[in-house]
């Protein structure tokens, strides 16, 4: 037996606890979940039936851990873990699977496919044959948490730049995107980019929030990796961060598995050092809503909408009708897709596979379903709550023509608002209409 | 207008796509040259260190240029 | 017939010993505790997942395949009616004529059930290409286990062979696939839990 499929075997073992095994062996193979899955939508074969692809790691499970298996391992399909299998069950389980658990709610044993995906990925990523780019951008964004001050002026430069337009914008002089403000009550963990950072900020001022700007950013490509010490690692610069400057609250960007994470993961991750509530930017967008603490016109936005349920939103984090709420109260002419919520189709985006180009083209296919959903509606303009969605549906928009904008819902509250002046990308009254279309989508 | 190796254009790409090219295109340069960048998105003042860093590649040099886009250099050390 | 009775009670404790160490086993295996701050409430969700989420409008998935899912629960129905019969058979000469008519049909239609999920393995694309031999064993096993089941109900001349296949098919539980049937409750409570906490099932009724 080779070093990397020992430690592969060594971290399967480590990993298999209640859930674990019982996912491994609760399968009935009654193949109910095939049209769950947008893959097999896409492409209806049966590899990518998700019990299949299941399959492929629990015959090795089985090859370790079944009686009869050992002495028949022909009659459950059990196989030994060599390279080529390793190699599969890595591919398999970064392009095949967006960890959307859509398969999950459909299965009639709830059987939690996307669990042995994670197994399969922590398994790659201890043995070293996990896809570079996602431990590069893990281990990125740990060295920004070790020594922040290679790019703190930098960014709070940026930040200064940034609080130029938000003035322009609100039309409120003193408006301020504070950094580092001790004491402040909320901390919110944007994502790279002004994209996430300006609409917030013009929120949380018109509302009077007395918030700061986390330095860092709410992606966790250790999530990705099912790698819980890089994970933990990349989430520790905002506990940390949390806890220096003493805010009650962590209130996250419109970011779908940085929302999951940081609600239900790392309160566990950091038992006893961790004594904030976790809200999304949409939570706190409906409460100032409902609270009155924003006005916004109902009849501002007289486009089609259309909401994208992230699964790290939805399925995975119990975020379902907060969104609704708020575009309730911003759009005119509000239309779901069908199905959504819990049983809302993956958009294909997910579990970092935006990030990994080799795979495009596989994921861009298996986007179609949702490409068709957007289609049925006929909104011009789809919202999404997270950035890997966003890029995804941008990548859709291109391939099946669907020539619609795609926004965050903040970026939409902000504009029905009715501050003096529009965000950048929201210059038009009417985003369709002719040929501003064009325009605004140049 | 320099040495480098390969020249990219990562206008319009949001994070951490600036990243992902980067990371893609360092494969196509020897150890030892050079490759440069333009990018739009001000993540990578951030993100374009913290990889070089991570990574052990070399940040030669970083700007922001007066028409609101970021130069970066990059020799590939490894 | 003491002798086969006996046999049988042997591969039924057999099983059941098997799927107690199974039990056993994965309850030994750690648990991760969720200390999350609760949105909705697990025991609730748990609830949901054994009653309402298992009604074939629940989910998009059984709506799609209704006629496959409800043979599918017909089946199991017809397993559990089997196992009773199994523990109560020593009396069977005591039940009215009614109910032995009864039960041997619903063994009957169990029995019929499985041989049309048997041939749906074979035929059917997918589930051929999801299927492992422990699958196919499995299925026709139990499908004959009730047929005989239901011969031996209604003519004393099968009981011989009744028992000897229970024995064989109590005694195969734990070692295959069947043993899906403890995982089941496994998989139902860790589901329920999961989003019971998310507040995703039971989801506050909204038109959908
Ligand atoms: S995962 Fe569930 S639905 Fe899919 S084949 Fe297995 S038991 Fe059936
Ligand atoms: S989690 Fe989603 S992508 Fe993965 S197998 Fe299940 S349905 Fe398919």
């Amino acid at each position: 037996m080779t070093e990397t499929i020992e430690l592969a075997l060594k971290t399967l073992e480590a990993q298999l606890n209640q859930p674990l095994e019982t996912a491994l062996e609760a399968c009935a193979r009654c193949g109910l979940c095939a049209e769950s899955c947008h893959y097999y939508r896409a492409e209806p074969k049966v590899k990518h039936i998700p019990a299949f692809r299941a399959e492929r790691l629990r015959s090795v499970y089985r090859y370790e851990h079944d009686f009869l298996s050992r002495l028949f391992p022909v009659w459950t399909g059990a196989k030994k873990l060599d390279e080529p299998t390793l190699a599969s069950l890595t591919e398999i389980a970064f392009s095949q699977c967006t960890l959307c658990r859509r398969c999950t709610v459909n299965c009639p044993l709830g059987v939690d496919t996307p669990l042995m995906m994670r197994a399969i990925r922590a398994v790659t990523t201890a043995s070293g044959t996990a896809p570079e780019i996602l431990v590069m951008l893990a281990d990125a964004a740990i060295e920004k948490g070790k020594d922040p001050s290679f790019f703190k002026d930098m960014f709070l430069e940026q930040i200064a730049e940034m609080e130029e337009q938000l003035r322009d914008i609100t039309g409120d002089p003193t408006a301020t995107i504070p950094v580092e403000k001790q004491g402040a009550k909320i901390l919110y963990v944007p994502l790279a980019g002004a994209h996430t950072i300006l609409p917030p900020a013009a929120v949380f001022n018109v509302a009077k929030e007395d918030w700061t700007l986390s330095i860092f950013e709410a992606a966790n490509y250790g999530v990705f990796l099912a790698d819980v010490n890089r994970a933990k690692q990349v989430a520790k610069r905002i506990v940390d961060e949390a806890n220096r400057l003493g805010v009650k609250e962590i209130v996250i960007a419109e970011c779908g598995h940085a929302y999951a994470s940081y609600r239900w993961d790392v309160p566990n991750w950091f038992a006893g050092q961790f004594d904030f509530k976790v809200r999304s930017l949409i939570e706190v967008l409906a409460d100032y809503i409902r609270d009155g603490k924003i006005k916004v016109d109902p009849t501002a936005i007289p486009e089609g909408v259309t909401y994208h349920d992230s699964c790290n939103l939805a399925r995975n984090g119990g975020l379902i009708e907060e969104p609704r709420y708020v575009l309730k109260n911003v759009v005119r002419d509000f239309r779901e897709m069908t199905p959504n919520r819990d049983q809302a189709i993956c958009c294909g985006g997910g579990g970092g596979l935006v990030a990994l180009a080799e795979y495009a083209e596989r994921r861009i296919a298996a986007g179609k379903p949702k490409a068709e959903q957007i289609k049925q509606t006929g909104a011009r303009i789809v919202v999404a709550a997270c950035e890997n969605c966003r890029l995804q549906i941008g990548d859709l928009n291109e391939r099946y023509k669907l020539n619609v904008q795609i926004t965050a819902i903040t970026d939409l509250v902000v504009r029905a608002m009715r501050l003096p002046k529009p965000l950048p990308g929201h210059e038009a009254e009417r985003l369709f209409e002719g040929e501003e279309a064009a325009v605004v989508r140049e | 207008m320099s040495d480098a190796k390969l020249s990219l254009d990562f206008k319009g790409l949001l994070c951490p796509m600036p990243v992902v090219k980067l990371a893609q295109a360092i494969k196509q340069i020897q150890v030892g040259e050079i490759l440069e960048a333009i990018a739009t998105d001000p993540g990578v003042m951030a993100d374009i260190p913290a990889w070089t860093r991570s990574t052990g590649h070399e940040l030669v040099s970083l700007d922001k240029r007066e028409d609101k886009t970021f130069k970066f250099v990059v020799k590939r050390l490894k | 017939m003491v002798f086969f009775q006996l046999l049988a009670l042997a591969g039924f404790l057999a099983g059941l010993y098997g799927i107690y160490i199974r039990y056993a086993q994965t309850k030994a295996r750690a648990f991760p505790a969720d200390k999350s701050p609760l949105k909705g409430n697990p025991s609730h969700g748990i609830a949901y997942a054994f009653t309402k989420g298992m009604m074939p409008w629940a989910k998009e998935s059984t709506r799609l395949h209704m006629i496959a899912y409800l043979r599918g629960i017909g089946f199991h129905i017809g397993i559990f009616t089997a196992i009773g019969a199994l523990i109560i058979s020593p009396f069977w000469t005591l039940l009215p004529s009614l109910l032995s008519l009864t039960l041997g049909w619903a063994l009957t239609l169990g029995a019929i059930l499985g041989a049309a999920g048997g041939l749906m393995r074979i035929v059917e694309h997918n589930l051929r290409g999801l299927s492992i031999p422990d699958d196919h064993f499995a299925v026709w096993l139990v499908t004959v286990w009730m047929a005989v089941s239901a011969a031996a109900v209604w003519d004393e001349a099968w009981m011989a062979a009744y028992y000897i296949l229970s024995a064989i098919t109590m005694a195969y539980v734990p070692l295959g696939k069947i043993r899906h049937c403890l995982y089941f409750f496994f998989s139902r409570v860790f589901f329920g839990k999961f989003f019971g906490r998310r507040a995703v099932y039971p989801h506050p009724d909204v038109a959908k």
